[in-house]
C-alpha cells in the first residue's frame, strides 16, 4: 500500500566516510514539500562539492513511495546490521503513513557481505532499494542540471 | 528482544477527534495537557507532522545516535543548495536543456525503443532514462523523457496519460515544479500552538 498523497512522506539517504580527503558523502533527501536535495561532496583530486535542489512533482513522489512499498523496507530493522564502521556509514531515514524508521549500517561492498551478514534478507532488501533509489535520483538530478553525479 | 522504547508520545492524542466533534473541547482547552515529553529528533524538521494524530511507529538505530544527528542536522543546514531559478508557484519547471517528463506505470518487459517510439510523435526525445530494478533486471516501472519545447512535452502528457503500453495503463506527467507541493489545509488542526516544527 503506497498511501495516498495527503500522507506524510520523508525520505533521506547518506552514505560516506571521513578519510585521508576529508569527509566524503552523498546525501540525499525527499521533502514533504516536494522538495528534492542533493549533496555530494568528494574532495578526491579536485576539491567538489555539489549541492543541488529542485521541486517535484506529486507524481516523481508518488512513484519514490511505489518504489519503498514494493521493497517492504519498512518491515525491516536494522538491529542486525553491521554496525557503522571506518570504513563508512549509511543512513536510510523514511516516513511513511505513521511509521518512521531510521536505519543505519556499514558500506556495502557486495552481496557478499550481505550474504555473511546476520540478517541477509533484511539486508538485501536495504541493499537493492538504495541501488534503485540512487538510480532514480541521478537520473532526475543528471537530466535537470546536466551534470553527471559521482558515485560515492 | 528489548522493547522499542521510541514511540512518540507527544503526538498521540487519541481523544481529539472526539473532543473537537462535542461539546467536551472547552473541557480540553481549560486543561492544557501535560508539557510534551521530548520529542524524539530527527532529520525531519521542515514540516514534516504527521496529520492523523495517530501515534507514529519508529524503528531503527539511527534515533540512538545523537552525534550522527548533530552532523547531519549542518549537513542540512547549508544554506548553498543551488537550483535553477523559478517564479515559485505551481506549474512545471524548466530544466536546464528542456522539460523532463515522468512517465510511470510502464511495464517490466517494455524496451526503451517501445516508449520512443511513442513518444517522438510529439516532438524529438532528447533524453530518455529507462531505469531498472537493480535485483531483477527488469525495467523498474518509471520512465524519464526529455522534451526541447514546452509544448512537446505538454502535447506528450495530454496525449499519452492514461492510455495503455503493454496491457498496462501509463501515467505521464511532469517531473519538475516551481514551487512546492501545497497540501490541503488539515481538517482540524488550526489551533494547536504547542505543535511546530522549525
Amino acid at each position: 500500500m503506497a498511501g495516498n498523497d495527503q500522507d506524510e512522506f520523508y525520505l533521506r539517504y547518506y552514505v560516506g566516510h571521513k578519510g585521508k580527503f576529508g569527509h566524503e558523502f552523498l546525501e540525499f533527501e525527499f521533502r514533504p514539500d516536494g522538495k528534492l536535495r542533493y549533496a555530494n561532496n568528494s574532495n578526491y583530486k579536485n576539491d567538489t562539492m555539489i549541492r543541488k535542489e529542485v521541486f517535484l512533482t506529486p507524481a516523481v513522489l508518488r512513484e519514490c513511495r511505489r518504489i519503498i512499498s514494493e521493497s517492504e523496507i519498512m518491515k525491516e530493522d536494522d538491529n542486525n546490521w553491521p554496525e557503522p564502521d571506518r570504513v563508512g556509514r549509511q543512513e536510510l531515514e523514511i516516513v511513511m503513513g505513521n511509521e518512521h524508521i531510521s536505519f543505519t549500517t556499514s558500506k556495502i561492498g557486495s552481496l557478499v557481505d550481505v550474504q555473511s551478514s546476520k540478517d541477509p534478507e533484511g539486508l538485501r532488501i536495504f541493499y537493492y532499494l538504495v541501488q534503485d533509489l540512487k538510480c532514480f535520483v541521478f537520473s532526475l538530478i543528471s537530466l535537470h542540471f546536466k551534470i553527471k553525479p559521482i558515485q560515492s | 528482544m528489548a522493547a522499542n522504547p521510541s514511540y512518540e508520545a507527544v503526538d498521540f492524542e487519541p481523544d481529539e477527534d472526539d473532543l473537537m466533534d462535542e461539546d467536551g473541547a472547552v473541557e480540553a482547552e481549560a486543561s492544557p495537557a501535560a508539557p510534551p515529553a521530548p520529542r524524539l529528533r530527527s532529520a525531519i524538521t521542515g514540516g514534516a507532522g504527521d496529520s492523523s494524530g495517530v501515534p507514529r511507529k519508529t524503528k531503527g538505530r539511527g534515533f540512538r545516535e545523537a552525534e550522527a544527528e548533530a552532523e547531519r542536522t549542518r549537513r542540512f543546514a547549508a544554506k548553498d543548495f543551488e537550483s535553477l531559478g523559478s517564479g515559485g508557484g505551481p506549474g512545471p519547471q524548466r530544466s536546464i536543456e528542456g522539460w523532463i517528463v515522468l512517465v510511470t506505470g510502464v511495464h517490466e518487459e517494455a524496451q526503451e525503443e517501445d516508449l520512443h517510439n511513442s513518444f517522438r510523435e510529439f516532438g524529438q526525445v532528447k533524453n530518455l532514462h529507462l531505469n531498472l530494478d537493480r535485483r531483477t533486471g527488469y525495467v523498474k516501472g518509471y520512465a524519464l523523457i526529455e522534451y526541447e519545447k514546452y509544448e512537446e512535452a505538454k502535447s506528450a502528457i495530454n496525449a499519452l496519460n492514461g492510455t495503455e503500453l503493454f496491457t498496462q495503463t501509463i501515467y505521464v506527467d511532469w517531473a519538475f515544479s516551481n514551487g512546492p507541493i501545497m497540501r490541503r489545509p488539515m481538517r482540524r488542526r488550526s489551533r494547536s500552538p504547542r505543535r511546530r516544527y522549525a
